[in-house]
């Protein structure tokens, strides 16, 4: 599998296991977001969209984004995987996140309820 | 004299120093808040170790322990490696058992008991409070994902906090902390979710991290009741003129302030001569009998 697909496949697999996880689904009831996936080196755009507990995923630029996370497509398919925790790649400067800390935080905690 | 210096990451408005004696010792203790700053922090720290008898790390933990298993923050674990000869001690040791304690004395005074409706505006930070709360039969509500994660879903049983950690403990060793609780200034800011409210108006007591509470506090909260610490004139004020009845803090009363666990825990430390490993819940708890630490009780006038 390519990076782009690996990384396409990464935000299928996040959006679907969101989606069965019903108590998650509570948790993030009025979480409304739209998130910006950019992955750098490929320059490949996806969109993940949260509203009223269900999340959605796009395989384009979607408009009104509230977050912007960008890396290469490897780092952003194992952040969405839940192969390594996105503070790791953020820590060494190698994911970018724009947008409000509360945001950022809330992704990194629902990356971490459907993989840890 | 003995010299204890609490180092924190939380704002400098909160700075105090008390001499005081304790257990039939003289103890200076002070409090030095770095508005945030980790690495002015770490080296404070430096600077202090070997001549202080004890250092206490604020506005951050090293350890929490829940459901009988310890997570590491790994900011908190970073911090305190600047000392390699003095002990720097975030006050969990400390907490376990004097909180449970307070809680008690609190049942004892019929302020809680079976049915009591409570807030805990976070309980991974404080688990031995929030068991002594369930044991009671009290009616929790723990508010982690609330107040610390932006959530808008409260935890109801030990049994989901203890659940949460576990899902979460890379996190609290890998992430920076203060993407997960308010330092410096930000302990500061006042910036009530109105719809947090509900959860102010649903309790009898909100319990729990004093930045925190107040940080969400509505401008109303008649009759109720806290249990917090690192309290100041102005905390107490706030809690006066929102119609709060009356306020425990669970260490001592200096002179105005009550100081948190961590600065507690040092002078505690440097009293026994004892290295912290050494240190055993059943000192503690020695150590408390003869102090008589239970809790400060503050009527705010408004019951």
């Amino acid at each position: 599998m390519s990076v782009a697909e690996d990384l396409k496949d990464s935000l299928e697999s996040f959006a679907q296991s969101c989606n069965e996880n019903e108590r998650l689904m509570t948790m993030i009831k009025d979480w409304n977001r739209t998130i910006l996936i950019h992955a750098t080196d490929i320059d490949h755009y996806h969109t993940v969209v949260t509203n009223s507990g269900t999340v959605t995923y796009f395989p384009a630029k979607q408009p009104a984004v509230d977050l912007t996370v960008q890396s290469t497509a490897e780092i952003l398919a194992q952040v969405f995987y839940g192969e390594v925790s996105p503070n790791e790649p953020y820590n060494a400067g190698t994911l970018r996140i724009n947008g409000p800390q509360d945001d950022i935080v809330r992704l990194d905690f629902v990356i971490a309820m459907i993989w840890e | 004299m003995k010299h204890v210096i609490s180092v924190s990451l939380g704002s400098k408005s909160g700075d105090f120093s008390r001499e005081i004696v304790l257990d039939g010792q003289a103890l200076r203790l002070e409090r030095e808040g770095t508005d945030g700053d980790i690495n002015k922090a770490i080296e404070r720290i430096h600077e202090l170790d070997g001549h202080v008898d004890a250092i206490g790390l604020g506005g951050i933990d090293i350890y929490l322990y829940v459901g009988g298993e310890q997570f590491i923050i790994g900011d908190g674990l970073r911090i305190s490696k600047a000392a390699t000869i003095t002990p720097v001690l975030d006050g969990s040791g400390l907490k376990d058992t004097l909180e449970r304690r307070v809680i008690s004395k609190l049942a004892d005074r019929g302020l809680i008991a079976k049915g009591t409706r409570v807030l805990m505006v976070s309980a991974m930070d404080r688990f031995g409070m929030a068991e002594a709360f369930v044991e009671l039969g009290c009616d929790c509500v723990f508010g982690d994902l609330i107040f610390d994660i932006g959530l808008d879903y409260p935890l109801k049983t030990l049994k989901e906090i203890h659940e949460i950690a576990v899902k979460y403990r890379s996190r609290l060793l890998t992430a920076p902390f203060n993407l997960l609780y308010p330092t410096g200034s930000a302990q500061d800011t006042q910036d009530a979710d109105p719809k947090y409210a509900k959860y102010y108006d649903n309790a009898d007591i909100i319990a729990g991290d004093g930045h925190l509470i107040l940080r969400h506090l509505p401008s109303r909260a008649e009759g109720k009741g806290i249990v917090t610490n690192t309290t100041r004139p102005k905390s107490i004020a706030r809690f006066t003129d929102s119609g709060v009845a009356w306020i425990v803090t669970t260490t001592p009363d200096l002179d105005g302030v009550s100081a948190g666990t961590n600065l507690m825990e040092a002078a505690f430390v440097a009293l026994s001569g004892k290295s912290p490993a050494q240190i055993t819940a059943g000192d503690y708890d020695e150590f408390l009998n003869r102090v008589g630490w239970s809790g400060s009780f503050h009527s705010l006038g408004n019951g």
